[in-house]
């Protein structure tokens, strides 16, 4: 009898009765092969391996997070919330004891959806990720929180939601922007104005292999964590780096993905992309979960691996040590240069938006108040194609009395503007939401 | 008349049955030698009748659990594929496993050829240590049985029985398949032993009736074809009782079977006269199988528990039986000394039971018939809530479409149906602690053997085709089809419904309006974005149930 050297819940929601559309890679079978391999292992046998049935997430779950343009009824489908409730579910094993780890292996995904929600992006509707941490602050006072985000695209939601939070630390490992969707994610991409240095981008080349990704766990990675201090460490665990995966260039295994959880250690792992859903899913599941639960991993491979994998070309080495050094020197040695604001300052960001599955061009401007007291409050103007302005303010979780009022009097006023079809408050400090 | 036998761990029970009617019940006590049992047993229980009235003759037996129990499983050498994932060394079992090169993916995609020179080697060492009987399992071999049939083909010479992997069930889980299939292999010879000679006795005494053997899923098989899989035919006890109480008693709506014995109360949740099964099968033993198997939950608290004071001056029962109730010499008060003392139950020496309770109560400052009192509410109130947990547990099984999240109701049983030697003086107390109707059928004393007399018989067949591939298969049938484009999920559901009805049947139609297709599954297979074929699922089965005949009444 195997027993799991830590206790490790799993909460499996296949959704075989949903798709985008049939042919899109986000469709009714991409964990079909998964729960085949993890049914065939006998991995739910395992003494200390706990199987918990999922629930749907509230519309109240998601407005600690998201603005949802109109609603959150417009944006979601049951499946992203019953998707997001297998997160919350995974944090209530954890956070209640019943184990040290649990993993979410949900879909549809959630990484690219942003804090303002106008349609679908990347596949993504709601950030199923996000959803949970704020409920673990809300329910159980959970404080810091890391999000180490190992899917090869961009964790773009993600760092939009958490860019201006101190106490969020995120870190995406993926492959160089310029060589795939979302296009993001550079290094100088660090965190709001509040939150310098809180976001940590690490773009790497194509054809980066097992040795890449390890290399960059241990030498950043993980040192950035021990400096972080988190309570919590969440694993964006995208499996598209695999080099069976159709639409990324990357050449990491499912050996890897099980070595890197072995070190991450996350208290949470959340499913993200993974699009070879017959040929590396299955295997990297499989190995995810026993990395998870302390069981030896060393004979888990996939079928194809001696023939296709392709060890890291020598050039790519030296790019990401070179790559890896310089992130030491920004974010370990302090040499990432911060800007320094007065206190009640307001700083502008201007930016564009764009949703590739739903198509919509969206455009955003943004207002946050400099603050040294709590992560200071924002506003969001946002009109979309669609023809639809909103305004929305968010008052941080430890907002300072200041905070507050500003926050309210931007509201206040919009509301009276009557230039929006919408207006939106998020005040997580006083647990209010209100939408106009 | 139909003849229904439960063996169990002290006493036999049998029954006879006509026109939906029990016509006699006898107890006979179980001995060492099964077959000697049996042959009392049907002996008393046929007294005065003409043997051609038997129409049907059916048993639930423990010659598999015991087996495993006692350890007397014949050696068995097993000869194992794997490829990548868990080790296969971890799921090692028997005296002679080897794991041999070759893989099978989760498609049946052939990934790495069999080890042609690795099987010849552990035939050898299996064949030199005097080992006759192999069991073969293949890593998802239920996909596509290619390397488990290469693997029987090299050896069949030179071992006289081998088990099958695939053959076991249409489940994914290789350490239980492995299992499963140890366990067919080493009971081989022992259950083909009973069976030859269970026969030979029913033929002497001139019983020709279609036999049957009661399975743990609440369903019969034949008898001869028993032997295929003898490890389906382990521990069937408590099935027996639960199919009973859904012959004796109507079971609408939700309803909650308590079997409530001398050392445990067993229980089961029927919806809709349904039961519910396993997730994947039961354990025998140390074994974790895939042997289909109602759904049961078993609390240490019966008649015979042992009642003893806790630590905050309450009161404790079970879960351990130090011995018979004080009535009858035992050195404990328990349950049962409480119904003699409270005039529920005629039995053994009241001056005992009283004795018993006088001392039990005197701490307690309560009086015989107070502390009685207690003993069998609190027996009630721990079976009720052991209940409530089971049922939690229920509640709690995974779903895996956004359908069920959003419909599937949540289980709230609506009455009990008690059963067991205690069942007439504890139902009301139950009927107080679970706040619902809790009834007591006639007949509730022999409602295991009834169970075993008229529980149909059932099949489970799992159909996967992949288009793509071109082929169909239907693993616990042996059966391997090709198929061309065209088969879609009616082409599955047919072939899978003709080939559990040829399985099923019990040569009368029977079966024709009880199966239950449990699983359909269309998946589209998309390379890039374009479609290449369907992965097909079906799964079929006849679901635990009575016989029309007994139905009838
Ligand atoms: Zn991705
Ligand atoms: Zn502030």
């Amino acid at each position: 009898m195997i027993k799991a050297k830590r206790n490790t819940g799993l909460v499996f929601f296949p959704a075989y009765d949903w798709a985008i559309s049939p042919t899109h890679p986000e469709r009714e079978e991409r964990l079909l092969y998964t729960q085949d391999q993890v049914m065939e292992e006998g991995l739910l046998d395992v003494d200390g391996i706990v199987e918990y049935k999922v629930r749907p997430a509230s519309y109240e779950d998601i407005r600690r997070v998201h603005f949802c343009v109109p609603d959150e009824e417009a944006v979601t489908t049951q499946s992203h919330l019953i998707a997001a409730g297998g997160c919350l579910v995974a944090a209530d094993a954890v956070l209640k004891g019943e184990v040290e780890s649990a993993f979410a292996l949900v879909r549809p995904p959630g990484h690219h959806a942003m804090r303002v929600v106008h349609g679908n992006r990347g596949f993504c509707n709601i950030n199923i990720e996000a959803v949970m941490i704020e409920y673990l602050r809300e329910r159980y006072g959970v404080n810091r929180v890391a999000v180490v985000d190992t899917d090869c695209h961009h964790g773009d939601g993600t760092q939009d939601i958490y860019w201006h939070d101190p106490e969020t630390l995120f870190i995406s490992i993926h492959q160089d922007g310029r060589t795939l969707y979302p296009g993001s994610g550079f290094p100088d991409e660090s965190g709001g104005p509040n939150a310098q240095g809180a976001t940590v981008n690490i773009p790497l080349p194509p054809r980066t292999g097992e040795e890449g990704f390890l290399f960059t766990l241990n030498e950043l990675v993980m040192p950035l964590l021990e400096r972080f201090k988190p309570d919590m460490v969440i694993n964006s665990a995208g499996q598209d780096n695999h080099f069976n995966d159709p639409i990324t260039n990357m050449n990491f295994s499912a050996g890897g993905y099980a070595t890197l959880n072995a070190i991450l250690k996350p208290d949470i792992a959340v499913l993200e992309g993974g699009y070879a859903v017959e040929s590396a899913l299955p295997y990297v599941n499989v190995g995810i979960i026993m990395a998870m639960a302390g069981i030896d991993t060393s004979n888990v491979k996939e079928p194809n691996y001696d023939m296709d994998y392709r060890p890291q070309p020598p050039d790519t080495t030296r790019y990401i040590e070179k790559l890896v050094k310089e992130l030491q020197g920004l974010f370990l040695e302090d040499k990432l240069k911060r800007t320094a604001y007065r206190a009640g300052e307001i700083i502008e960001r201007r930016r564009d938006i764009f949703y590739d599955t739903d198509m919509i061009s969206e455009r955003q401007h943004e207002n946050i108040r400099i603050c040294g007291e709590c992560a200071g409050a924002f506003s969001i103007d946002s009109s979309s194609s669609r023809r639809r302005r909103i305004f929305a303010v968010h008052i941080p979780r430890k907002a300072c009395s200041a905070c507050s009022a500003v926050g309210r009097a931007w509201f206040d006023s919009a509301a009276r503007s009557g230039s929006f079809d919408h207006l939106f408050l998020q005040d997580r400090s006083a647990g209010t939401y209100e939408r106009i | 008349m139909i003849l229904g036998l439960d063996v169990g761990g002290t006493q036999t029970d049998a029954v006879l049955l006509e026109g939906g009617k029990v016509v006699r019940t006898t107890k006979t006590p179980t001995g060492d030698d099964l077959l000697e049992t049996l042959g009392t047993a049907i002996e008393k229980t046929l007294e005065s009748v003409d043997p051609p009235a038997i129409t049907r003759m059916s048993f639930s037996t423990t010659l598999a659990t015991n087996a495993i129990v006692q350890d007397r499983l014949e050696d068995t050498g097993m000869i194992v594929t794997a490829g990548p994932g868990m080790r296969p060394e971890w799921w090692e079992v028997g005296p002679s496993y080897h794991v041999v090169r070759g893989c099978l993916d989760h498609q049946g995609f052939e990934a790495l050829s069999l080890d042609r020179q690795a099987v010849s080697q552990a035939a050898s060492s299996i064949s030199g240590l005097g080992i006759s009987t192999v069991g073969v399992v293949g890593k998802f071999s239920v996909r596509n049985p290619v390397h488990e049939l290469q693997i029987a083909g090299m050896t069949k010479d030179r071992f006289s029985h081998i088990a099958l992997g695939h053959r076991v069930s249409g489940l994914l889980n290789f350490p239980r398949r492995i299992n499963t299939t140890y366990l067919n292999a080493a009971l081989y010879r022992t259950h083909r032993g009973f069976v030859d000679a269970l026969n030979q006795t029913l033929d002497a005494a001139c019983l020709r009736a279609p036999r049957y053997l009661l399975k743990p899923d609440g369903g019969t098989i034949e008898l001869n074809r028993s032997c295929d899989n003898p490890a389906h035919a382990a521990q069937s006890g408590p099935a027996a009782s639960v199919i009973g109480a859904l012959a004796l008693e109507k079971c609408s709506g939700t309803t909650v079977i308590l079997d409530v014995g001398g050392t445990t109360t067993d229980m089961a949740v029927v919806v809709e006269g349904m039961p519910f099964l396993e997730t994947l099968g039961i354990r025998l033993g140390p074994y974790r199988t895939l042997i289909r198997s109602l759904l049961t939950h078993s609390v240490g608290i019966g008649g015979d528990s042992e009642v003893r004071h806790g630590q905050n001056g309450d009161l404790r029962i079970g879960p351990l039986r130090i011995g018979r109730p004080c009535a009858f010499g035992g050195p404990r008060p328990t349950p049962t000394d409480a119904m003699i003392c409270l005039g529920l139950l005629n039995a053994g020496d009241k001056g005992l039971s009283f004795k018993a309770m006088e001392s039990l109560g005197a701490p307690l400052g309560l009086g015989v018939k107070e502390v009685s009192g207690l003993v069998l509410e609190k027996m009630a109130d721990m079976i009720a809530l052991s209940a409530g947990a089971f049922i939690h547990e229920l509640n709690s099984r995974p779903v895996y479409t956004i359908h069920e999240v959003l419909h599937r109701e949540s289980i709230e049983p609506s009455s009990c149906v008690v059963i067991g030697g205690p069942a007439l003086q504890v139902a009301p107390y139950l009927q107080k602690a679970f706040g619902i109707p809790c009834r007591v059928p006639a007949h509730f004393e022999a409602a295991n053997a009834i169970g075993a007399a008229v529980a149909r018989v059932t099949a489970e067949v799992t159909l996967q085709a992949d288009t793509h591939r071109g082929t169909a298969i239907i693993p616990e049938l042996g059966m391997e089809k090709k198929i061309d484009g065209r088969f879609n999920v009616e082409s599955a559901v047919s072939m899978a419904m003709e080939a559990l009805r040829s399985f099923a049947c019990e040569g009368n139609g029977e079966e024709s309006n009880e199966v239950s297709v449990s699983e359909r599954h269309v998946f589209h297979m998309i390379r890039g974005y374009s479609r290449t074929g369907q992965n097909i699922r079906v799964k079929m089965c006849v679901t635990p149930g009575i016989i029309r005949e007994w139905r009838r009444l």
